[in-house]
C-alpha cells in the first residue's frame, strides 16, 4: 500500500498561493530597471520589462485573490513551492528578456535567465556589447535575488506569510538558521547584502575612476559587479567580463566580493558579532584554507611548467582570480574561455574543474558540492578507516564544528556523501550529452559540464548562442539541480508522481492539517 | 443515511470526480503559460526593423579562414607550420588569436574592429575593446535589425597617447562605435597587462565613424505592456476588494 497521499485541490492552491508571492517578487525585480530605461530613452527595453512584471504581479494578486487559504505548510508543500518557484519562476523572469529577440529560442532564453536566477552567470545572448543599460540591470538584479534566495527575497521585502514560510526557506537549499527567527535572519541576510552594496559601490567607484571611467559608467560598473559578485553569479555588462577593465584594483575588489560571496551568512553573523573563535574554528573555514591552499599551489604549479605567464604579477593576477572566480562559483573571468584550453596546459584547467566541483560554503549564495559536504564526507571516510583500526571495543567518535561542535552521526555523512554523489551524477550527464551533441572533445565537455552543474558559470567555449537544444535543456536541467542541491526538485518528481500513484486521504476525510 | 466508514471505503480508493478536480487547475496553469509563450514569441517576431548600418568595405580577409586550435603542447615545428599557412597580407581575427595564442606572439598584425565600451584613458594611453564581430563589421549594433549572429567578440588594445584622442564616442546600444584599422604587436600574455592577450598599437586609422543606430518603437509591444499593466491593476484592486471583504 502506498503511504504517500495524493495532491488535492487544496494543496494546489497552497502552492499557487506561495507561488504568486514568489512571482509578484519578481515583477518587482522586473521593475526596477524600468527608470534606468526610460532615463536612457530605451522604450522597447522599458515596455518589455513593464509587460513582464504586469504579467508576473497579475499572477500574484490573482493568487491573493483566489487562492489564500488558512492550510498549513508541510515539508512537501515547501520543497514544492522552491521547486516550482524557481522553475516557472524563471520562466517568468524570462518573458523581458524573450521580447527583445536577442535569444536563438525560447529555450535559449529560458536558459538565460535560469542561468541568472540560479546564479550561474553562463550566457547565450547575441550582442551583449550593445545591450540596453536597462536590460544589462535586470540581468544582474536577477542575479542577485537568485543568489540570496528568491524566498528570502520576498520574506525581507513583504514578510510574507510569518512563520509559516520557514519551512521554504530551508527547502530552498538552506539549512542554517542563523537567528531564531527565519524573518530576522533574512532580514539579517538583507543588512549584510546592503553593507556590502555600500562598501563596494565606496571601493569600486573610485577604483573605476582611476581605471579611466567617467563618473556615471562608474557607478553604472561598479554597481553591476557588486550584483554579480556579491551573489556568486558572474554575469558582466561586456562580453569580455572582467578582463574588461584591466585594473588591478578592480580585481583586487571583485575578488574580496566573491570571496564574500562564497561565505555562509552563518559566518558573516560571526564576523558581524566579531566571534572570530566561530570563524576559525568552523570546519569550512578550516577545510577551504587547506583545499585552497592546496589547489592555488597546484594550479600555480601547472601554469609554471607550461610556461603560461613570465611574470609573478601575471601568474597572481590571472591565476588566483580565476581560483577564486572558480571556488566561489562566480565565473567572472580575465581570461578569454578558448585560451583555458590552448594557453594553460592540462594541469591548470584540471585544478580548475576541482575547484568549480568543490564550490563554496554551505548557506552562502555560492553553488557547487559545497566545503561542507567535502568536510563531512571526507572526515566520514577517515572515521571508517579508524573504526576498523582500532580495536572493536573502542568507541569512535568523530567531531566537527558547525556553531558548535558537534558528533558526526552516520546519517550526516551519509547524507553528505549522497549529495556528492549527486553532483558528480549531474556533471556526468552534462559531460556525456555535450559529447553526444557538440563537436568538443572530452576536456570541454568536462570543464563545461562540472561548470554548469555547480553553478559556476566559467566557459572554456562550449556554451554559446548556437548550443544545441538537447544541451542546452539538460545544462538547464543542471542548473537547477545544482541550486537546489537536488532535494527539492526530487520531491517536486515524487509530487507529481503522487498525481496518479499516490492514495487519498482516509475516506475522503479532510487530513488533520485541511480542518 | 451514513456512507461507508474509512476502513470500507479504503485508503487506494479514488474518485473519478476528484481527479477531475485536480486536473483542471493544473491543465489551466499549462494553458496560461502555453499563451505566455506564444504572446511573447509573437510580439518578439512582430519586432519592426530600421536602417542598420553599412557594411565595413575594403577590409583584407583574415589571415587563415577558419581559425585553426592549437595547444600548449604544440610544439615550435606546428607553429612554424600553421604560420607558413597564414595569408600574407590577412588580417588577424580576435578568434584566430584566441584558437591560438602562441601562433602569433610578439608578431606585427593588422586588427580591424569596433571601438565598444568605454575609452579608458590612463597611465600615457588608453585601453580598448575592440570588437570585430559582425555586429561590428557587417551587420552593426543588434536592435535596428534582428540578425542573430552570435557573442560579441573581440580583442582589448592599447593605443599610446597620440593614437585614441581622435576618438568618436565608442559603441554602446543605439551606437556604433569607430571602426578603427590597428596595426601593432599581439601580445600573448602581456606583461604591461599582467598578462592579458592584447594588441599594442603603433599606428590607428579611423575607416568608418561612430554612428547612431536608433532601434524603431515596437509599438505592439507598447500596446501590449499597456495592455497588461491595466489588468495587473485591475487584479490589484479585485485583490485589495476580496481582502477588505474577508477582513469585515
Amino acid at each position: 500500500m502506498s503511504t504517500v497521499l495524493r495532491p488535492d485541490v487544496g494543496d494546489l492552491r497552497l502552492i499557487g498561493f506561495y507561488l504568486g508571492k514568489v512571482l509578484g517578487g519578481l515583477g518587482l525585480v522586473m521593475l526596477a530597471p524600468v527608470p534606468v530605461a526610460l532615463a536612457g530613452g530605451e522604450w522597447n527595453a522599458a515596455a518589455a520589462l513593464v509587460l513582464g512584471a504586469s504579467v508576473s504581479l497579475t499572477a500574484r494578486w490573482l493568487g491573493d485573490a483566489f487562492l489564500e487559504t488558512r492550510r498549513a505548510l508541510s515539508w512537501a508543500h515547501g520543497m514544492v513551492i522552491v521547486a516550482l518557484a524557481w522553475i516557472v519562476g524563471s520562466a517568468f523572469a524570462a518573458i523581458p528578456m524573450h521580447v527583445t529577440g536577442r535569444f536563438s529560442s525560447p529555450l535559449a532564453t529560458y536558459f538565460e535567465a535560469v542561468s541568472a536566477l540560479t546564479t550561474t552567470g553562463m550566457s547565450v545572448i547575441h550582442d551583449l556589447d550593445h545591450l540596453e543599460a536597462s536590460m544589462t540591470l535586470y540581468r544582474h538584479l536577477l542575479q542577485i535575488a537568485g543568489g540570496l534566495g528568491i524566498i528570502i527575497v520576498i520574506l525581507a521585502l513583504f514578510s510574507a506569510g510569518g512563520s509559516r514560510v520557514g519551512t521554504l526557506y530551508v527547502s530552498e537549499a538552506r539549512d542554517e538558521r542563523i537567528l531564531p527567527n527565519v524573518l530576522r535572519t533574512s532580514r539579517f541576510i538583507a543588512r549584510v547584502t546592503l553593507a556590502f552594496l555600500v562598501a563596494s559601490l565606496a571601493a569600486l567607484v573610485p577604483a573605476l575612476l582611476s581605471a579611466g571611467f567617467s563618473l556615471a559608467r562608474a557607478v553604472e560598473h561598479a554597481l553591476a559587479l557588486f550584483l554579480a559578485s556579491f551573489s556568486t553569479g558572474g554575469f558582466s555588462v561586456m562580453q569580455a567580463s572582467v578582463g574588461y577593465y584591466h585594473s588591478t584594483a578592480v580585481e583586487l575588489i571583485v575578488m574580496l566580493l566573491m570571496f564574500a560571496g562564497m561565505l555562509s551568512f552563518a559566518l558573516h553573523h560571526a564576523l558581524w558579532s566579531r566571534d572570530l573563535r566561530e570563524c576559525v574554528e568552523h570546519v569550512e573555514t578550516r577545510t577551504l584554507v587547506v583545499l585552497g591552499s592546496g589547489l592555488l599551489v597546484l594550479l600555480t604549479l601547472g601554469l609554471v611548467r607550461e610556461g603560461t605567464y613570465d611574470t609573478l604579477g601575471a601568474l597572481v593576477r590571472r591565476g588566483l582570480f580565476t581560483l577564486v572566480s572558480a571556488v566561489s562559483s562566480t565565473g567572472h573571468q580575465v581570461n578569454a574561455g578558448e585560451t583555458y584550453l590552448t594557453d594553460w596546459g592540462v594541469l591548470a584547467p584540471a585544478v580548475l574543474v576541482g575547484a568549480m566541483a568543490v564550490g563554496g560554503m554551505a548557506s552562502s549564495t555560492a553553488g557547487g558540492i559545497k566545503v561542507l559536504r567535502v568536510a563531512l564526507a571526507f572526515k566520514g571516510v577517515v572515521h571508517d578507516i579508524r573504526r576498523f583500526l582500532l580495536p572493536e571495543s573502542a568507541v569512535v567518535v568523530t567531531t566537527y564544528h558547525v556553531g558548535r561542535r558537534r558528533i558526526l552521526r552516520p546519517e550526516t555523512a551519509r547524507a553528505a556523501t549522497t549529495a556528492l554523489l549527486l553532483f558528480i551524477l549531474s556533471f556526468l550527464l552534462g559531460t556525456m550529452t555535450a559529447l553526444l551533441t557538440e563537436d568538443v572533445d572530452v576536456t570541454e565537455a568536462l570543464f563545461e559540464g562540472v561548470s554548469v552543474g555547480s553553478n559556476i558559470g566559467i566557459s572554456i567555449g562550449v556554451v554559446t548562442p548556437d548550443l544545441s537544444p538537447a544541451l542546452q535543456a539538460v545544462y538547464v536541467l543542471q542548473m537547477i539541480l545544482g541550486r537546489l542541491e537536488f532535494v527539492a526538485v526530487l520531491v517536486l518528481v515524487g509530487y507529481l508522481l503522487s498525481f496518479r500513484r499516490g492514495s487519498r486521504a482516509l475516506g475522503g476525510r479532510p487530513r488533520a492539517d485541511q480542518r | 443515511m451514513t456512507g461507508p466508514s474509512a476502513e470500507e471505503q479504503g485508503p487506494e480508493r479514488v474518485r473519478p470526480r476528484d481527479r477531475r478536480r485536480v486536473r483542471w487547475p493544473l491543465l489551466a496553469v499549462v494553458v496560461v503559460l502555453g499563451l505566455l509563450l506564444t504572446l511573447t514569441t509573437q510580439l518578439e517576431r512582430a519586432a519592426p526593423t530600421g536602417t542598420g548600418v553599412a557594411p565595413v568595405e575594403g577590409l583584407a580577409p583574415p589571415l587563415l579562414d577558419t581559425p585553426v586550435r592549437c595547444t600548449r603542447t604544440d610544439d615550435a615545428r606546428r607553429l612554424a607550420e600553421l604560420r607558413a599557412g597564414l595569408r600574407p597580407d590577412g588580417r588577424l581575427t580576435s578568434a584566430i588569436a584566441t584558437a591560438c595564442p602562441r601562433l602569433l606572439d610578439g608578431v606585427d598584425v593588422v586588427y580591424v574592429g569596433e571601438v565598444v565600451g568605454d575609452v579608458l584613458r590612463r597611465d600615457g594611453g588608453a585601453w580598448v575593446q575592440v570588437n570585430d564581430d559582425p555586429y561590428a563589421l557587417t551587420v552593426g549594433p543588434f536592435g535596428p535589425h534582428r540578425q542573430r549572429e552570435g557573442f560579441s567578440a573581440g580583442l582589448a588594445v592599447w593605443l599610446p597617447d597620440g593614437l585614441h584622442e581622435g576618438l568618436g564616442p565608442p559603441g554602446r546600444y543605439g551606437r556604433r562605435g569607430d571602426v578603427v584599422r590597428v596595426t601593432g604587436v599581439l601580445r600573448r600574455a602581456d606583461p604591461d597587462d599582467a598578462g592579458g592577450l592584447t594588441v599594442r598599437a603603433d599606428t590607428l586609422e579611423v575607416l568608418a565613424s561612430a554612428t547612431t543606430v536608433d532601434e524603431p518603437l515596437h509599438r505592439p509591444l507598447v500596446a501590449a505592456a499597456g495592455t497588461a499593466a491595466l489588468v495587473a491593476l485591475a487584479a490589484w484592486g479585485w485583490a485589495r476588494g476580496r481582502a477588505r471583504r474577508r477582513a469585515r
